[in-house]
């Protein structure tokens, strides 16, 4: 039945009335390029299992995956049975299993092979047949970025007929705004907009949509979210790790590319953006992308670079950047951006947003914190206020996802003396239904059909703008790299980013 | 989640100021746990009524519940027999680990005995005890006494009155007196819940069901009657219905062609009134299917 039989047939049966029904996807086939690959092992299978956990796949569903890695379907059903063993947040159960393994089937191929893509038709038309998939795809494309536009243009052209077609693209997009304007041309020449998922999965994150409800759903904060009470807001996205294995990607992109484009910015763009009307796609969209376009070209003197040298994380050494394996020894590869950054509009005006990312800084953490202005006039001795900071609301995105608001309290005892306190709210202690993958999240939202959380066209245009203005400033200058030692805060120009307007950043 | 402590006092004959005290004790001794003092994060809270042979049920429920629900459980215990009007009070502080945070999350149960005519007035002894300006979720186990002092009572503080017809013996009498309160709570009834999985089944036959005239149900009788209520309501039509007594449903025939099992597990006694402790607001079409239910 076509999608809008059905929607007319359900508006007209009395009895879902009321019966809280999540909607539940159209049948359809989830064809994962990549098959092979790091997230399809660590990330997407685990989340398909989850999400079949709960029933909240199709009824009639299947997954093909392709790769080059020569695989019988039943390898690949073993492989990915023990991916799910290993890194799904759920047991796995036999019944679970075996319904979604029967639906799994494996394709065998280099992208560009013609008869690969005969077998994969093959294959997709014997599961309509098979599993009443209706001729309704998913196409993910898991693949190395390089790969992403023939891909676009080899399914392009063997559109089904039937069915509805939705296409998956994972990060990075491009690599700066000319190769996103070309790669988005190739695609949209067979590809609509509302058929395209450009995934970022900070916005999968239970934490960053809470953003949203605590903005929106609560009265409180939005009359003082503006320049009138906010002094400043710090944006940090910390990561302990170093590169791992991802040297040749790293070199290539840097921390602007990796973390400071797509998810730093998408964070700060639901921090500042205004109400939406309602909670569909194109007007959540719509506000963000106004934030975008606002932002002021941070000038040189409001960015910061750099690279982490030797040091100790957790207590063991660790090496610096230019001595990790496959990387140049004299890279001039940014594993640290820092900056200042304006939104200019009513709301933002001369309001800084700091922002910082980076590789082997002390701990693992992503943090959204308003600083609000100072009581203007505090009653107390200054002594007795000296432990006293202005309030800071604290939006924890990971780990310990939650909110905190620091506020002042008296010291129990004699006199008046005032400390900061915090007031925590742990997701995890409200809601105890364990927190979903953001992959969950964002996987049932394409099978749904639902863009809200994925990223527009324009949205990565002008994050790239962004990103280019910055990376034009870089190539006239050759700062003294290294210039911070792993398990430090980035810098020392880091700090005087903020020390000249005597703000610092926060630590824990 | 994994239990991390309990903390607990007890009292005999005691007085609420006690129970303050107590529980505010309680609360200080986790201040200087080595991890920090324990969060609380409260969402409700869950005052139950328990007559004496629903007492092993309820703690099996409890228990199921306290690390879902994180808040402050009252239940009571009513002993009307005359032998001495007295509270007597437990207070159980139970300390869940959170995963991956080195916090602990608390959550507390107050166990009250209310004998003698201590348990003709319950909500004076609960109002004190209530979570300010969170919802009050009211779990009635067994039928109700429709119209007598408690109920009456319970349902003046309360927001949502939870209840199980399944445990009712006066069916399908007790849902007109049960329609009542309608106005005054919003009510669900787990036995309801329980008919979730099958009624999706059901809907799934539209528009072929809409023409039904009879209804079998294999299964307990309130789940039945609550069926045929619903499918009454919902088509506008008269609809012979035939009972057959179960555990659980485990059959349902409509104009003599059964009807497909629901897939998946049906949830536990823990997982339904959960799942009725997030629900706010009036559920009007369990409403009307309680109505015609009677009929
Ligand atoms: N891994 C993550 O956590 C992560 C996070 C965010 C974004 N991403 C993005 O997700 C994409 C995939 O990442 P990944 O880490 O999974 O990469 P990966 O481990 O290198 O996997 C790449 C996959 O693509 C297949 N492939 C590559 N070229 C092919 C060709 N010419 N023909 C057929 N198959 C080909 C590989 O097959 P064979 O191995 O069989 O040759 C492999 O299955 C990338 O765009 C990456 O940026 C990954």
């Amino acid at each position: 039945m076509a999608e809008t039989d059905q929607a007319v047939v359900e508006a007209e049966n009395p009895l879902l009335e009321g019966l809280r029904l999540r909607r539940r996807p159209d049948p359809c086939a989830l064809v994962i390029f990549g098959a092979s690959g790091d997230l399809t092992t660590r990330k997407l299978f685990p989340a398909i299992y989850s999400l079949a956990v709960r029933r909240l796949l199709p009824e009639r569903f299947a997954i093909v995956g392709i790769a080059r890695t020569e695989e019988s379907d039943e390898d690949f059903r073993q492989r990915m049975r023990e991916a799910v063993e290993e890194h799904s947040r759920d047991e796995l159960r036999e019944d679970v299993w075996q319904e979604l393994a029967a639906g799994m089937r494996y394709v065998t191929s280099e992208f560009d092979d013609p008869g690969g893509w005969e077998r994969l038709t093959r294959a997709l038309n014997a599961l309509d047949a098979e599993r009443g998939t209706n001729g309704n795809r998913v196409y993910y494309l898991a693949v190395p970025p390089g790969a992403i536009a023939n891909l676009a243009d080899e399914l392009g052209k063997r559109r089904e007929t039937e069915g509805w077609t939705r296409l998956v693209v994972e990060k990075p997009f491009g690599r700066d705004r000319a190769s996103a304007t070309d790669l988005n041309e190739r695609i949209h020449c067979h590809f609509s907009e509302r058929e395209i998922f450009r995934i970022d999965h900070y916005l999968g994150k239970e934490t960053v949509q809470n953003m949203l409800a605590l903005r929106f759903a609560n009265g409180i904060f939005e009359p003082i979210w503006n320049r009138q009470f906010v002094d400043h807001v710090q944006i940090t996205v910390a990561e302990s790790i170093g590169i791992e294995d991802r040297a040749e990607f790293y070199e290539q992109a840097g921390a602007i590319r990796d973390i400071f484009q797509n998810h730093l910015l998408q964070l700060l763009a639901l921090t500042a953006m205004e109400p939406p009307i309602d909670f569909t796609a194109d007007s959540v969209r719509n506000e963000k992308v106004k934030v975008l376009r606002s932002m002021q070209t941070p000038g040189p003197s409001t960015v910061v670079r750099g690279q982490y040298g030797r040091g100790f994380v957790e207590g063991e050494e660790v090496a610096g950047y230019r001595e990790e394996p496959r990387v140049a020894p004299d890279s001039m590869t940014e594993t640290f951006v820092a900056a200042e950054l304006y939104v200019d509009n009513w709301r933002w005006a001369d309001t800084p947003f700091y922002v910082r990312v980076g590789k082997r800084l002390p701990r693992r953490e992503t943090t959204i914190a308003i600083h609000f202005k100072r009581a203007p006039h505090p009653p107390f001795e200054e002594l007795a206020a000296e432990g006293l900071r202005p309030n800071v609301l604290i939006v924890q995105v990971q780990p310990d996802e939650g909110v905190s608001l620091a506020i002042g309290a008296k010291v129990p005892g004699q006199g008046m003396t005032i400390r900061t306190v915090h007031m925590d709210f742990l997701y995890g202690g409200a809601f105890r239904t364990g927190l979903p993958e953001a992959y969950e999240r964002l996987i049932l939202d394409t099978l749904l059909g639902d863009a809200t959380l994925f990223t527009r066209a324009d949205e990565v245009d002008e994050q790239w703008a962004l990103v280019d203005a910055i990376v034009a400033a870089w190539q006239r200058d050759r700062p003294g790299f290294p210039n911070y030692d792993a398990g430090t805060w980035g810098p020392p120009s880091a700090e005087e980013l903020l020390a000249r307007a005597g703000r610092a950043w926060r630590r824990n | 989640m994994p239990l991390a402590h309990v903390d607990r006092w007890q009292g005999r004959n005691v007085r609420l100021a006690d129970v303050g005290r107590a529980l505010a004790q309680l609360r200080d001794r986790d201040v200087h746990d080595e991890d920090g003092p324990d969060l609380r994060t409260s969402v409700l809270t869950h005052l139950v009524w328990v007559p004496e042979r629903w007492r092993a049920a309820v703690e099996e429920v409890l228990k199921g519940l306290d690390e879902r629900h994180p808040s402050r459980a009252i239940v009571l215990y009513p002993h009307p027999e005359p032998e001495r009007d007295a509270i007597d009070v437990e207070i159980a502080v139970e300390s869940y680990r959170l995963k991956g945070v080195c916090r602990h999350v608390s959550a507390e149960v107050i166990r009250i005995d209310l004998h003698g005519r201590r348990a003709e007035a319950p909500a004076s002894i609960v109002s004190p005890l209530l979570m300010h300006d969170l919802p009050v979720f009211l779990r009635w186990r067994g039928q109700p006494p429709f119209g007598e002092g408690p109920l009456e009572q319970l349902i003046g503080i309360a927001d949502r009155l939870v209840v199980d017809s399944t445990e009712w013996d006066d069916l399908p009498a007790a849902y007109p007196r049960l329609a009542n309160l309608f106005d005054r709570v919003a009510v669900s009834d787990i036995a309801w819940s329980r008919t979730q999985r099958w009624r999706r089944v059901l809907a799934g036959l539209w528009p072929g069901i809409a023409e039904l005239s009879e209804l079998r149900v294999r299964g307990p009788r309130a789940t039945g009657l609550l069926l045929g209520g619903w499918l009454r309501g919902r088509l506008g039509r008269d609809i012979s219905l035939a009972l057959e007594p179960d555990e659980t449903i485990t059959a349902i025939v409509v104009d003599g062609i059964p009807v497909q099992q629901p897939p998946g597990e049906p949830k536990t006694p823990s997982d339904l009134l959960s799942d009725e402790l997030e629900i706010y607001g009036r559920d009007r079409i369990y409403e009307e299917a309680v109505r015609a239910a009677a009929l």
